[in-house]
């Protein structure tokens, strides 16, 4: 009995301080905008900032995980304080048919992806709008869209990490094509198919070394036992603690896993004279047709290829920014030193369909 | 034999009212309702390019098929046998403690699996978890301890959380049975095993039979638990469709053939279920003797203790546990509060109405099919009252899946509002309104309603001032069921929910899935408070919690 009645009594008690939670929670948003403007130096958070204009809901869909966005929208809504901005994050493919199914009746403003053949594959279904920002001169023109569709933000390069205490630098593979090896069966851990930067991967292989053999690779890693995990957070906590010895990442997840003090290395593949070259691939944006905020969705890409907004990519997420000047994170290995594999975006994008049949056919989870 | 409109409407029990149009209209449209997910699935994946069947069944279909079973098949076993032990162990034995443990086996109903599933995985991942460390840690070197991950830890963390269904209702059952059944087994020469076997065991049969039905369908809809322990079923691998893939035509066949196994699941339980009825004359009734347990007594004692720890005050107290150390830390608290677009409150505020309107709408909407079927008996009414059980059979993704494709259709000014998450809870946990405004009308004699209207009420009068108000205790269990198995639900959500609309569920999936323990503990743990509060209701109406049985 005495059981029931502390439960009872709990339970009310809970209620009611969620009842009143919405009010702690907006002022812990409004204390921090205060503290952010004040340090700017301006005395009252609204009206010296450049975003007055600036009203209404801002509604971004996107394909990186929400903590990899959550910190830039925070930092863009200091700059813009009036608008409130949703945010629905998931994989890049479900958003791009949410954008699909929407045509007619756009929901989202801003659309962010993880890779560029989803935004050139829905630009050519006429999903985006053109907008050009004015700093977009600074990025390398191969990451404008077609008819200035969308823009590149971001690049990640696909690596090989490997926890250190059970392999070797010297061990560990120097070439995706080594993870077929029989010596690291059941060891590896990569993402599934869901998983946009891994779908890019594979997209990119099929350009460069055809069907036959990305089927191949692909096999062989079945075969190997490879573990496929929903997404690379969970791949690089489980190389980190040494559940598997090798995991296929991007290369911001072996930072990431480094920084939380595990014993983690890192190889930049096919280097070697005939192999295929390291892997990348970029985040972009792009407004969608129909977008009901213009404005806010304006400032969000203007804010995005900002000095702020790549610096923030670069320091919290270790990528490589695409604008000139803005320095990569203390630590991070440049890729100047590589020689990167050449994929044509349109073209990857045009053959992004068969890149999904194949995987279903392979039977990759 | 010529079939006339009269032999579908003429009552099968001899009863001649009439039927009112009003009443089957309103029962009708309902059943219509539940059936638009049902047939738009069939639709879409009878309308599936050939070549998606063809790549599905040559490397997919088999495997799913083989795995969900599996995977159906062991739960509920586990469930049986865990729940059926447990019932007997507090209901017929003189256990120690048997009243708190009473009602904390039951509790585990108001822990989502997939929240019982992230705790038992942060404590025994494979070299990482918090037990192998803290092993480590005193014994000084690495210990191997057995993995929550793939096909056992499945099997394991969701037995932990179904079992409870089992429990309850064999616990009702033992409650109800007439000891003088078993007392003339024994009397005739059985001993107390064969007693068991023979006598108790086939009376407690319906019963186990809905739990074991409750618990094979859960475990087809479940999507948390199975992909959060890397096993692939059904329920995830159309979730990873619909998320990895333009194409929907694939997640429509996989839900098709998902679909069609619940209702031959749903369809066996009916089967069986309607051949065999236990009668037990209501006079004399008196509780079963205790058995002593004897030297066994502590043995058992331990046993549900370790199932009641596992399932319950394990994951309250690391949920616990992590919630203090976000309320400790300044940083984690603030990320806690401002997390999602619009802050914490938000999600509180989102998974009570939702939920909230969920279960007043199914209550609402079970209403007419229920007095339909149980007052106008006939086949036509007892079919729509089984058709609104196929919410059962519509795993969360197989709705979503349906819903988001219908409403941005045929009501776009719906599409991407929270009422389509709201619509979705409806349809999927209406079975549940259904059956308990049936059982709430069934024991309500119609002779007061007939006495209502002697004196002169209309029907409607009637309804309201007598029907309604008499069976409103019923009708509250059945809208604290929906409102329980609404506060719970992942997977429709996560893909249903509009930008910026966030659930405790969703919050804490999302959290968990970075890795973020200890922000999602405060969450999980509302959430957990939130479904504690209808289930003590429910589990009072159950009157698990009455000191009424004999010590």
């Amino acid at each position: 009995m005495s059981l029931y009645r502390f439960l009872i009594i709990l339970s009310i008690l809970v209620w009611g301080l969620t009842s009143c939670a919405p009010a702690p929670g907006a002022q812990v948003t409004a204390a921090v905008a205060t503290e952010v403007s004040t340090a700017v130096g301006s005395p009252t958070p609204a009206s010296e900032t450049s975003g007055d204009d600036i009203l209404g809901k801002l509604v971004i869909y996107s394909g990186r995980s929400e903590a990899l966005i959550q910190p830039v929208i925070d930092a863009f809504k200091t700059k813009h304080p009036h608008v409130e901005i949703l945010l629905k994050a998931g994989s890049n493919s479900e958003l791009a048919n949410a954008l699909l199914e929407e045509a007619a009746n756009p929901v989202a403003d801003v659309f962010i992806t993880t890779e560029l053949f989803t935004v050139q594959s829905l630009a050519m279904q006429d999903v985006f709008q053109s907008y050009l920002p004015a700093e977009a001169d600074q990025l390398p023109p191969e990451f404008i869209g077609p008819n200035q569709t969308w823009i590149g933000l971001t690049r990640r390069a696909r690596v090989i990490m490997y926890n250190s205490e059970l392999v070797s630098a010297q061990e560990a593979p120097k070439s995706i094509f080594e993870l077929m090896d029989a010596k690291w069966k059941g060891q590896i851990a990569a993402a599934g198919t869901t998983n946009g930067s891994m779908q890019a991967q594979i997209a990119a292989m099929r350009q460069l070394l055809g069907e036959q053999a990305t089927e191949e690779w692909l096999k062989g890693l079945l075969a190997n036992d490879v573990t496929f995990f929903g997404g690379h957070t969970d791949v690089r906590k489980a190389v980190g603690s040494g559940e598997f010895k090798i995991g296929l990442v991007n290369h911001y997840y072996f930072y990431l896993q480094q920084a939380e003090g595990s014993p983690v290395g890192v190889v930049f593949p096919d280097q070697g004279e005939g192999e295929i070259g390291l892997i990348t691939n970029a985040t972009a944006a792009g407004i969608v047709k129909g977008a009901h905020n213009l404005a806010a969705a304006q400032a969000f890409m203007d804010f995005l290829i900002s000095p702020e907004g790549q610096n923030l990519f670069a320091e919290l997420n270790y990528e490589y920014p695409l604008r000139a000047g803005v320095p990569l994170r203390q630590g991070v290995q440049p890729l100047d030193g590589f020689r990167l594999a050449a994929v044509d975006v349109v073209k990857a994008a045009l053959d992004f369909e068969a890149t999904f049949d194949l995987m279903e056919r392979v039977g990759l989870p | 034999m010529q079939r006339t409109l009269a032999y579908w409407f003429v009552a099968s029990t001899g009863r001649k009212s009439p039927t009112s149009p009003w009443l089957a209209i309103a029962a009708g449209l309902t059943a219509l309702f539940v059936a638009i997910p049902l047939v738009y699935i069939f639709f879409r994946a009878a309308g599936a390019e050939p070549a998606a069947w063809q790549r599905l069944l040559q490397a997919r279909l088999w495997q799913l098929l083989g795995n969900t079973l599996l995977l159906v098949v062991a739960v509920t076993c586990g469930a049986l046998v865990t729940g059926v032990s447990m019932a007997w162990l507090t209901e017929r034995t003189d256990l120690p403690g048997r009243n708190v443990l009473r009602a904390m086996l039951a509790l585990p109903l108001a822990i989502p699996a997939y929240i019982g599933g992230i705790v038992h995985l942060a404590l025994l991942r494979p070299r990482g978890g918090l037990i192998l460390l803290a092993l480590e840690e005193i014994i000084g070197r690495p210990v191997a301890t057995p993995s929550p991950l793939g096909f056992w830890g499945a099997a394991f963390i969701l037995t932990l959380f179904t079992y409870p269904y089992v429990y309850l209702l064999s616990g009702a059952a033992f409650r109800s049975l007439h000891a003088s059944l078993e007392e003339a087994a024994r009397s005739l020469g059985r001993t107390p095993w064969q007693t068991f076997w023979q006598v108790t065991l086939p009376a407690l049969r319906p019963g186990l039979m809905a739990g074991a039905l409750l618990v094979a369908l859960d475990i087809l809809a479940e999507y948390g638990t199975v992909a959060l322990l890397r096993y692939e079923t059904f329920s995830s691998a159309i979730f990873v469709q619909l998320a990895g893939r333009y194409d929907r035509s694939a997640a429509s066949v996989l839900s098709a053939v998902l679909v069609i196994l619940a209702i031959l699941i749903l369809w066996a339980e009916l089967r069986v279920q309607g051949q065999r009825r236990f009668t037990q004359i209501e006079s004399n009734w008196r509780p079963a003797i205790r058995i002593t347990l004897g030297k066994w007594r502590w043995s058992a004692f331990l046993l549900v203790a370790s199932v009641v720890s596992a399932s319950l005050l394990v994951p309250l107290g690391v949920l616990i546990g992590w919630s203090l150390q976000a309320f400790a830390d300044p940083q984690t608290l603030e990320a806690v509060f401002r997390a999602g677009s619009r802050g914490f409150g938000s999600f509180v505020w989102n998974s009570l109405w939702t939920s909230l309107l969920a279960a007043l709408l199914a209550t609402a909407l079970s209403l007419p099919v229920a007095l339909l079927s149980v007052r106008y008996p006939s086949r036509i009414s007892r079919f729509i009252a089984r058709f609104c059980q196929v919410g059962y059979a519509l795993p969360g993704v197989v709705i979503a899946l349906s819903l988001v494709l219908l409403i941005n259709r045929t009501l776009p000014f719906l599409y991407a509002t929270p009422l389509v998450v709201v619509l979705a809870y409806v349809l999927r946990h209406m079975p549940q309104a259904v059956r308990s405004s049936e059982s709430a009308l069934n024991q309500l004699s119609p002779s007061l309603e007939e006495a209502a209207r002697t004196l002169g009420r209309t029907p409607l009068q009637t309804l309201f001032q007598v029907t309604l108000p008499l069976i409103l205790p019923g009708l509250l269990a059945g809208a604290a069921l929906v409102f329980l198995t609404s506060l719970k639900e992942l997977p429709a959500t996560l893909l249903l929910r509009p930008p910026g609309f966030d659930t405790l569920a969703v919050r804490v999936w999302v959290w968990a899935g970075e890795g973020f323990y200890v922000q999602a503990a405060p969450a999980a743990l509302i959430l957990v408070l939130a479904a504690a509060l209808p289930l003590s209701f429910l589990l009072r109406q159950e009157q698990i919690f009455s000191d009424s049985s004999i010590s």
